[in-house]
């Protein structure tokens, strides 16, 4: 720990401070007590960045670790830097033109950092000088950064070793994260599994409804939030970079599960990006405001939005089953009740989230080293049941003989517990209960 | 103590949750931390004797009563377990082992198991206020009254600025250290919120006063929880011991205990105590009675103390009142960094009720979980080095009920 951390981390320069990502994560240096820049394209977007941080964190008192300047200072700024955390528009040309500024005003040891969460760092920096290169990595906070721990941390080939250890150690310990070390593949971890799981939802919207996916595969299923309102959250702007990025560099047993659903080009094209186009809405839109609001959901099939109650089916009974059993405790129960459930509906619902299960786990090896790095971005970043939680509380034996049925691939981790009679999930300090919802 | 309990180990669930928004009814809440603590000391159902719940108000918070009937709901082993409730507002967490201790040192039963739960977040913070007025002599006290525990523990600290003198920057080093704390701790309510000295001292829209001298920062705030723990006889702890290959002195252990009830208004308390070197010498008493039954001198054979920070005035009380300073010089302990949690005594190393979050009725068994960890080295991130010896505070009211164990192994 002490010769790592003789690297010393003065001053942090966030690049891109008005945005989202740029201002929450500088509420996180900034919180840690780090002397941090806020940088954006004027000092009054910046100072809008540090107020934001500062209802983020609520707390005043933030500020006096955070100054504020527009990009016009960029080199003098980038020049006193230890660490510049780039958070700019999610575009490789823009980030690639950051870049070659941060390069030339860079302190020869200082490190630089994206947030993308998703475009490759090996491109990113590609064309910058071979020490950027070396002091280059991906540091991928989710939304909203000081509410949500969990975080990838992703190097490329060239990455300097002692780097991503110095960081590794900058996030886990004053930083408070819960870190994932993920190849720089597409879309890192979470957001290949996660999104994986969103667009197949997406994609089943259109044949079987936005508002009835939403209800077979909701927070019964182990998230907070049911997959389509998730995206409305994101944004199908996000959403489509995310899937389309993943189709087009991806080509494993998910391949198909990444194409954007044509309804959903559609609608892009028409300004419908989610809850950030509130007029226009995404999957759900609310019209009127007070005690007239309406909500409503989207026909995929027309483009038409209408009320939620005419589009409301029936649930099977197993989905009230599994409610039932999470409202007072009985986890086990819940699982079993999916897993024995019959008919069409009950093998749909099974193939999202064993298909979840598969994929998540499938990718120890390619993205990840060990399960435990695909559960722990699962839970701690999307707030999702992670996948070994989901497999223990369904049985690895029995988890075998569905994805069998389901035509999933079984993950080698599963049989190893099933043959050693072992629980997949071994985090004593998560207390994982709180990922069954009976919302 | 007429003859050893043994405490085998518990299981705390994460006061960061909020069971509302997780669809939850009460009952999972005791689920999930009784199959916890049986998974975590390995203890099988059929080996529990005897079941006792504190709560302090289900009835208000989740139309909820009888809840130790819940227990013989969590597995078929539990069909016709003997189990009860108990209740002393903030302290029926320390009520419910209380009881069972007594029940293991008559030799009625072997062992037991013993859960505090509380879940809050049903209700919106006004109506909560109102529900914990209750705690208090509802009437006299809270009845027509927004928020009336901050105003009644913000009394204590006026009482303290009366017959002392009292600074607010002392309570807001109170606040920091036990937020810092909850940082160290998995299962803490407040482990990523933001929280500095400075932060506690200054009076802002993200930090408001909520009654007197009581600002946000002073307070412990409402959430969810349930903690259970195990109790065992001598008899049953060393088969438990033996069976783990572990020897029975490795076992944490009640050494003593303190229990005593002062006049429930809290200006009758005051004027009880007018004369006396203790503000609240029922709170002294419980601990100077828990000291005995140890058989130790004072706070100075104790690694560290679990205190009833349900505002930084309580724990401000507790300093003096265990004995690290004289009365009324609380600042002291407090300006020599003798409370943090690299000092001489730390006080709340798990973020305490200000950091870890005070779920009323879960709050007692928390701490005696705690307490036990530290003496078994089991604390990981918040463990205090060494720990061999530890006490709790636990208080109901504004200084009502006052309940102290001393934990050792």
């Amino acid at each position: 720990m002490t010769i790592v951390m003789a690297r010393k981390l003065g001053n942090v320069v966030v690049l891109g401070a008005n945005g989202a990502m740029g201002s929450g994560s500088g509420a996180v240096f900034a919180a840690a007590g780090i002397r941090t820049v806020f940088l954006a394209r004027t000092r009054d977007k910046a100072e809008a960045g540090r107020q934001r941080a500062e209802s983020m964190v609520k707390s005043t008192a933030i500020s006096r670790f955070i100054e504020t300047g527009g990009y016009d200072e960029l080199e003098a700024r980038v020049a006193e830097a230890d660490l510049v955390f780039e958070a700019v528009a999610e575009d490789l040309a823009v980030k690639r033109e950051v870049f070659a500024r941060v390069d030339q005003a860079r302190k020869p040891d200082a490190i630089v950092a994206t947030v993308s969460s998703g475009l490759s760092i090996a491109a990113m920096c590609a064309a910058q000088s071979a020490s950027f290169q070396a002091h280059f990595l991906g540091i991928h906070f989710f939304n909203p950064p000081n509410v949500i721990v969990g975080c990838e941390l992703i190097a490329h080939a060239g990455t300097d070793p002692a780097v991503v250890a110095f960081v590794r150690e900058l996030l886990a310990g004053p930083l408070g994260r819960e870190v994932v070390e993920t190849t720089d593949t597409p879309a890192f971890a979470g957001n290949r599994v996660g999104f994986k799981v969103l667009n197949e939802v997406a994609q089943l919207a259109e044949e079987h409804g936005v508002v009835f996916m939403d209800a077979l595969v909701g927070p019964h299923t182990g998230r907070a939030m049911a997959p389509l309102v998730t995206v409305d959250f994101v944004g199908w702007d996000v959403h489509k970079a995310i899937v389309d990025n993943l189709h087009a560099h991806t080509a494993d047993e998910a391949h198909a599960a990444f194409a954007l659903p044509a309804y959903m080009q559609r609608l892009i094209d028409a300004g419908h990006l989610g809850n950030k186009t509130r007029a226009r809405g995404g999957f759900y839109r609310t019209d009127g405001k007070g005690p007239d609001a309406v909500r409503l959901a989207l026909d995929p099939r027309t483009g038409d939005y209408r009320p939620l109650a005419e589009l409301a089916r029936s649930l099977p009974a197993f989905v009230d089953q599994m409610k039932a059993a999470i409202r007072v405790g009985r986890y086990r129960a819940a699982m079993d009740a999916m897993c024995e459930a019959t008919g069409a509906e009950a093998d749909l619902l099974r193939r999202v989230v064993l298909g979840y299960v598969s994929y998540g786990l499938c990718r120890v090896g390619e993205v990840v080293a060990r399960p435990r790095d695909v559960d722990r971005i699962m839970g701690f970043g999307f707030n999702w049941a992670p996948p070994s939680v989901l497999a223990d509380a369904i049985g690895a034996r029995r988890l075998i003989g569905l994805l069998d049925r389901a035509r999933l691939q079984v993950p080698r981790v599963v049989v190893e517990a099933a043959e050693k009679n072992l629980h997949l999930f071994d985090e004593p300090e998560v207390d994982r209960g709180r990922f069954f919802v009976a919302a | 103590m007429t003859a050893p309990v043994y405490i085998l180990g518990g299981f705390q669930t994460d006061f960061a949750r909020n069971w509302t928004k997780e669809g939850k009814h009460i009952s999972a809440l005791i689920r999930e931390s009784v199959e916890g603590a049986l998974a975590v000391t390995e203890v099988a159902p059929r080996e529990i004797d005897v079941g006792h719940v504190g709560n302090f108000a289900a009835e208000l918070y989740a139309m909820q009563g009888h809840l130790g009937a819940f227990l013989v709901d969590v597995d078929p082993a539990f069909s016709g377990l003997p189990t009860g409730r108990h209740e002393a507002a903030c302290a029926s967490g320390s009520i419910a082992p209380l009881a069972a201790s007594a029940e293991i040192e008559a030799g009625r039963y072997d062992c037991a198991l013993v859960v505090g739960v509380e879940q809050m977040k049903t209700v919106s913070p006004a109506i909560g206020g109102d529900y914990l007025g209750t705690a208090a002599w509802y009437e006299l006290e809270a009845k027509g009254v927004e928020f009336p525990f901050p105003k009644l523990f913000g009394k204590l600290g006026d009482e303290y600025d009366r017959r002392f003198g009292l600074d607010d920057k002392h309570l807001a080093h109170i606040a920091a250290v036990n937020y810092a704390n909850a940082k160290r701790n998995p299962r803490a309510q407040t482990r990523t919120w933001y929280m500095n000295e400075e932060h506690a001292c200054q009076v802002s829209p993200y930090n408001a006063v909520i009654g007197g001298r009581i600002k946000i920062s002073d307070c412990s705030q409402v959430t969810d929880g349930a903690v259970a723990v195990l109790l065992a006889s001598a008899r049953f702890a060393e088969a438990y011991a033996a069976r783990r290959g572990r020897a029975l002195e490795s076992l944490a252990r009640l050494q003593g205990w303190g229990h005593r009830t002062a006049p429930l208004t809290f200006d009758a308390k005051v004027a009880e105590s007018r004369d006396q070197p203790y503000v609240l010498p029922h709170t002294r008493r419980a601990i100077t009675d828990a000291f005995t039954r140890a058989g130790i001198a004072d706070c100075w054979a104790l690694d560290g103390i679990e205190t009833h920070d349900c505002f930084t005035t309580s724990e401000y009380m507790a300093i003096d009142h265990f004995g690290l300073t004289a009365p009324g010089q609380s600042w002291k302990a407090i300006e020599d960094g003798v409370i943090d949690f690299g000092g001489k005594l730390p006080i709340n190393p798990s973020g305490g009720l200000i950091g870890a979050g005070h779920p009323v009725g879960a709050t007692g068994v928390r701490q005696l979980l705690d307490a036990s960890l530290q003496v078994t080295g089991q604390a990981g991130g918040y463990q205090v080095k060494d720990a061999r010896r530890f006490a709790t505070l636990n208080i109901g009211g504004s200084g009502t009920t006052s309940v102290v164990f001393i934990v050792g192994a």
